[in-house]
């Protein structure tokens, strides 16, 4: 992917005017955003605030975008639905240039239906979606439901449970629920079924499982005790536990994020600590104390040396995956105390292109802040409570 | 700055003089090397004046490798970076990015004759399927396979560390000067094993297009289902076609490699009624209770596996 520093409409121009032969360099970046409270995602240029759409949903979502960045899933839990958007932006890295193609971001005609979806898992562009009330895993691929024909795979479990799958190759990672109390307590481990549902092999156990994700080879999961890893072998899927170690103080992860470009984890561990995960290394876990208790923290994709915590003290925190430390903290907000409900509105963070995106739902503003400097660089106003967010787009040529 | 020269500045200029007299300290120049066999012939040049930094260890497969916040800091750390280039390591980049390395990224390929990816046109097979993965006309990275190019490994190695580290220089060269006498003795002893292989039994087949350059030096032919990056599968089409060669009796042996899944391999074997003959190390060496734990064994080992297969078969 090629990355451009300087806003779109410049960058035509010196590109043109560079060398007129040459194919258009354009840049597209996007937003994402839904609404604490109503039921609506607006669409808006990253880098002009310019809102580019609004779609009206069942109820207010969460948000994910696929790892192409070609689709956004708003899933509500509510609406008993998730839907898709097009970002309207695809990227194709060519190895030596990327070619970018850039319509309309526009709402898919690829529901998927269920009772009360909560968990969303893209791997590889296949989507598993797991919905709770029903134990039932519904997975799609990213590019049937970009031609509009999203027909899901079904995989059932023993019960409704709040659960997990991956779609990981001509295999997948199933959660198994708690065998007494299935609806009230996390499942308790993970079985790798083939592509006919069978199981194959042992249960793999994790108790309290809760929080996944994948960076590079490497699939993490995690559990009360520590992570299971999962890795591609020769005929089905390898998993590994990896305890905490004692030099850990108690706690546990209940929230990964993935590295991009570099394979790492991202966890949260106790209210007020993060800690970075390389499974590979001898010292596997890096715990960093954070000033305050944490509301929300993401990995950047553009700049694999960098994450960022959010703490309820209103500052955004630069963490330094290399050094495992923080690097800068920047003030961003008024307060927003961790007390109260887990899903009362707080800022949540969004990373693309030179910037960070950091909501602000009680101010109904979007902080933008420039990666680089780590300094606030504006704000983008929007309606209501700006809540859940994803960033989407990139640069290369136009043909 | 590294701690020892701190303190000798420190000490003062006549302190100084006798420091620089003394035999010089273990690891002085901190070195990267990007997988296994590019560590074996750093450390036979290097000695116990560096300190090496193996990426991808024993056994990995630098195609698909994924780099590590640790792999950052090393490179972050490193005086140099020694790689193989031609694209082999598809990771360097966004290392390079992560670390903001300042060392000097050395591709020990520079100089090697290269040469492109054999076109492989099975017959009958639909152009398309094939143009999916394969890519036509790309350089073949594995340059390391032949003894030669090795030799031309290590001249460059040795340049490197005495750019970076002059006052070592001569130790590089006396180094590399011994390690290149055994490599010439190593070709002369690889032509050696294939010339005692019938010329119509050297074709055999692996599981990706890793040996090209030891096809091209020593004449023994390789067919592989999958390219010269692991990173693409193999399509159900160059599985059929290798399995037609095979039964037309073009191949005499088939082999896993270290670095990749044996599965294909194996159904390929399956299908022909070929045994597999062995493991061949690819794209690494083995680890050091394997029989390829540095570069000269991994060459032995491969030439004596593909000659107790034909020869047996
Ligand atoms: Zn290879």
């Amino acid at each position: 992917m090629l990355l451009s520093r300087t806003a779109p409409a410049l960058a035509l121009v010196i590109a043109c005017a560079a060398s007129p032969s040459r194919a258009d360099e354009r840049s597209a970046r996007r937003l994402f955003v839904s609404d604490h409270a109503a039921p609506v995602v607006s669409a808006m240029d990253a880098a002009t605030g310019e809102k580019l759409g609004s779609f009206d949903l069942k109820s207010p979502a969460g948000l994910y975008t696929s790892d192409s960045g070609r689709t956004v899933f708003a899933v509500q839990r509510d609406g008993n639905v998730v839907s898709a958007i097009s970002t309207g932006i695809s990227v194709d890295d060519h190895g030596d240039h990327g070619d970018i193609e850039v319509e309309a971001p526009k709402l898919l005609d690829a529901d998927v239906t269920g009772k009360k979806p909560v968990h969303f898992v893209d791997h590889h562009g296949e989507i598993a979606l797991f919905f709770d009330d029903e134990g039932i895993a519904r997975i799609v691929s990213e590019k049937a439901v970009l031609d509009g024909r999203p027909s899901a795979r079904e995989i059932r479990t023993a019960s409704p449970h709040h659960g997990v799958a991956i779609a990981f190759g001509s295999h997948t990672l199933m959660t198994e629920p708690h065998p007494e109390k299935p609806v009230e307590e996390l499942p308790v481990g993970i079985n790798v079924l083939d592509s006919s549902g069978a199981r194959v092999g042992d249960l793999h156990e994790c108790p309290d499982l809760h929080g996944e994700a994948t960076s590079g080879n490497i699939t993490a999961i995690a559990c009360a005790k520590g992570l299971l890893i999962a890795k591609s072998d020769k005929n089905s899927p390898r998993i590994d536990f990896l305890a905490y170690p004692d030099s850990l103080p108690e706690g546990k992860s209940t929230t990964l994020a993935g590295g991009r470009g570099l394979q790492y984890f991202l966890g949260n561990f106790g209210p007020s600590a993060v800690v970075l995960i390389d499974p590979e290394a001898e010292d596997a876990f890096r715990l960093i104390e954070l000033p305050a208790r944490r509301v929300h923290f993401a990995v950047d994709p553009v700049r694999p040396k960098f994450a960022y915590v959010f703490t309820e003290d209103g500052r955004l925190h630069q963490v330094d995956v290399l050094a495992g430390t923080i690097a800068q903290s920047l003030s961003l907000t008024e307060p927003y105390s961790m007390d109260g409900h887990w899903s009362d509105p707080r800022p949540r963070i969004a990373v693309g292109g030179d910037s960070i995106f950091v909501t602000d739902p009680l101010k109904s503003t979007i902080h933008v802040v420039d990666a680089a400097s780590f300094a606030k660089a504006r704000d983008i106003p929007v309606d209501g409570k700006p809540f859940n967010i994803v960033a989407v787009g990139g640069s290369g040529e136009t043909h | 700055m590294n701690r020892k020269f701190r303190i000798a500045a420190l000490l003062g200029a006549a302190t100084l003089m006798s420091a620089t007299a003394l035999p010089a300290s273990a690891a002085e120049l901190k070195v990267v090397a990007s997988f296994s066999i590019i560590g074996d012939f750093a450390q036979n040049v290097g000695g116990d004046r560096i300190e090496l930094t193996t990426l991808v260890g024993p056994d990995g497969d630098a195609h698909v490798y994924e780099p590590k916040p640790a792999d950052a800091v090393a490179m972050a750390g490193a005086d140099v970076v020694l790689v193989n280039g031609l694209q082999f390591e598809g990771f360097l980049q966004r290392l390079v990015d992560a670390s903001a390395t300042k060392a000097s990224i050395v591709e020990l390929a520079k100089g090697v004759e290269t040469i492109k990816m054999q076109e492989e046109h099975h017959e009958g097979e639909e152009e398309a399927s094939e143009e999916a993965h394969h890519h036509h006309g790309d350089i073949d990275p594995h340059a390391f396979q032949s003894v030669p190019n090795a030799e031309i490994y290590v001249k460059n190695i040795a340049d490197a560390f005495c750019a970076a580290d002059a006052g070592g220089c001569q130790t590089y060269q006396a180094n590399a000067m011994a390690y290149t006498a055994k490599l010439k003795a190593l070709d002369e002893e690889v032509k050696a094993a294939v010339a005692s292989i019938p010329a119509d039994k050297r074709t055999i087949i692996t599981s990706h297009d890793a040996f090209g350059y030891f096809a091209h030096q020593y004449g023994v032919a390789f067919l592989a289902p999958e390219g010269i990056s692991t990173e693409a599968e193999a399509s159900a089409a160059d599985v059929a076609a290798l399995i037609r060669q095979v039964r037309d009796d073009k191949a005499s042996a088939i082999f896993v490699e270290n670095v990749t899944n044996p599965r294909l391999v194996e159904q390929i074997a399956a299908e022909t009624g070929l045994k597999v003959g062995g493991t061949l190390f690819s794209d690494a060496l083995s680890d050091e209770s394997g029989p390829a734990s540095t570069y000269i064994d991994m060459m032995r080992s491969n030439i004596a596996t593909i000659r107790g297969a034909i020869l047996g078969s």
